[in-house]
């Protein structure tokens, strides 16, 4: 009569026998977990990767090297050599073509100057926040996903319940468990991806703010060079 | 116009792969942690029926009953009288005869000499005879005494003998007896194990077509209280109903019109799976029913 009476209640069992939306909901889950947590190694590996390159290029630029032998250095290894020394290379080499054609008036050189650096700076500060915004939708909608597969499965569960005249705990202990494990899974793809875009747009302000007062103090420099000569 | 060649551009760090392996890693943990450390099944404890002992049988096997030793016969204790101590000899009562005054004749003195001598003789002689019959009487007592002994021993020995063989006789029977109780008790605990189970069976599909029934029962207006019908269903082996009668009524007709209507709209009704069990249901169900429980 009641054959829910005596199951188990594995988790492979609950996730198995759970209806087909409830189903598809947590395979989606399933998807942005999985996708969130590969985002949140990449965006770490990236960041870390970030923060130690514009560590080095700080300590080797305001070390008091030579700057032209520095660009030719860097422009050979652009790839490798980091946000902040590509917004570097991209402004000296502005610089040195202004300087050819524009002779010496300063504003020019300046303003083209701090424009490809603007652009160069742009372009990696979005390379640097790409996949955040997955992070974000992730984390404020995979509960609502997740919430929605259970409400549907309690559904069901009591619809079940409906077509018996006795209605126990026993009947609908188990739909019940099954639509719980959605909301379980939202909240475990939720979770990780809201930590993740919160530390990592932090960590990406930062890097932002050192590139900017770098843009600041290299244009003085470079404005320097020129009002001396 | 020439678009630049050295147009910047930045390049993605070759890390894809392995923060995809990482992110299955973490979820491959996720799964571990849910299955082993949550326990997911939940056992149902089998019915236990109980039997009440006024005594409980002895489940190991009984220590020999220290067997009751006899105390062994003490034939040194019983320790017979000593022998007669034989009086000593009574001292020749003589001395205050013997120093006379030198100055007696010496005939006298021979004769009272000749007296003393006989005197010392008789007095040996009776002292010997006396020592010979206390040494008769010592070994005569002796002899008794050493039959008696051997008798009590042969006693004693046949009594122990006796009484060995029946603590055996006594330890077997109790081993025997305690090996029959302990098989009543065995079958008796399968049985009602067995009895407890169909009762719990019958039982539970009791509850079921009870369930059954009264979802099905519509309750006519003026029914008050909660009345019992009783009915006598007969089945089909399948749970088919054949037909429905009223055994007792309930004393409103149109309630027990209901009741039947609602057997029979119940067709079929659950039956358990058990033949013994099935046999209270099968061919004919005796059904109390009430509208509320």
């Amino acid at each position: 009569m009641n054959p829910e009476l005596d199951q188990d209640l594995s988790l492979l069992n609950l996730v198995l026998h759970a209806s087909v939306p409830v189903q598809l909901v947590m395979a989606l889950l399933l998807v942005a977990s999985l996708m969130s947590w590969w985002f949140i190694f990449i965006k770490l590996f990236a960041l870390k990767r970030a923060q130690r390159l514009t560590d080095s290029f700080e300590r080797e630029f305001w070390g008091g090297g030579d700057i032209s032998a520095m660009y030719q250095r860097v422009a050979a290894e652009r790839d490798s050599a980091g946000e902040m020394a590509r917004i570097f290379e991209a402004g000296f080499r502005e610089f040195m073509k202004l300087r050819r054609q524009a002779g010496q008036n300063v504003n020019v050189i300046m303003d083209g100057t701090r424009r490809a650096m603007r652009a160069t700076f742009q372009r990696e500060l979005d390379s640097l926040e790409s996949h955040l915004s997955f992070l974000a939708t992730v984390g404020s909608v995979s509960p609502y996903v997740g919430l929605f597969g259970t409400v549907w499965g309690i559904m069901i569960a009591f619809m079940g319940l409906s077509s018996v005249a006795q209605a126990t705990l026993a009947q609908v202990a188990p739909g019940i468990a099954e639509a719980l494990i959605a909301t379980a899974m939202g909240l475990f793809a939720a979770i990780p991806a809201v930590v993740g875009y919160n530390r990592y747009t932090h960590d990406i302000d930062r890097l932002a703010n050192r590139m900017e007062s770098f843009m600041e103090e290299f244009s003085n420099i470079l404005q320097r060079q020129i009002t001396t000569k | 116009m020439n678009l630049p060649v050295d147009a910047p551009f930045a390049p993605r760090p070759a890390t894809n792969f392995a923060a995809g392996a990482l992110a299955v890693g973490v979820h491959a943990l996720f799964l571990l942690l849910l299955v082993v450390g949550v326990s997911w099944q939940t056992q149902h404890p089998a019915p236990v029926m109980v039997d009440v002992w006024e005594s409980l049988p002895q489940l190991q096997k009984p220590q020999p009953v220290p067997a009751v030793q006899s105390p062994p016969p003490q034939p040194k204790a019983a320790k017979p009288p000593q022998p007669v101590k034989v009086e000593p000899p009574p001292k020749p009562a003589l001395k205050e005869a013997a120093p006379k005054p030198p100055d007696i004749a010496l005939e006298k003195k021979k004769a009272e000499a000749e007296k003393l001598k006989q005197l010392k003789a008789m007095q040996a002689a009776e002292d010997k005879a006396l020592a010979d019959a206390a040494r008769a009487e010592a070994d005569a007592m002796k002899k008794a005494r050493d039959r008696e002994l051997a008798e009590q021993k042969k006693r004693d020995l046949l009594r122990q003998m006796e009484e060995e063989e029946l603590m055996q006789r006594m330890i077997d029977e109790d081993a025997a007896r305690e090996a029959r109780v302990a098989k009543d008790a065995e079958a008796r605990a399968a049985a009602g194990r067995r009895q407890a189970e169909l009762a719990g069976m019958v039982g539970e599909y009791r509850n079921q077509i009870s369930a059954k029934v009264r979802g099905n029962t519509r309750l006519p207006e003026n029914l008050q209280g909660s009345p019992e019908v009783r009915c006598a269903v007969r089945l089909l082996p399948t749970g088919e109903v054949q037909s429905v009668k009223i055994t007792r009524s309930s004393g409103n007709p149109a309630y027990d019109d209901a009741v039947v209507r609602a057997i029979q709209k119940s067709s079929p009704l659950p039956l358990p799976a058990d033949r013994d069990a099935r046999a209270a249901f099968v061919p004919e169900l005796s059904f109390v029913h009430r509208p509320k429980e």
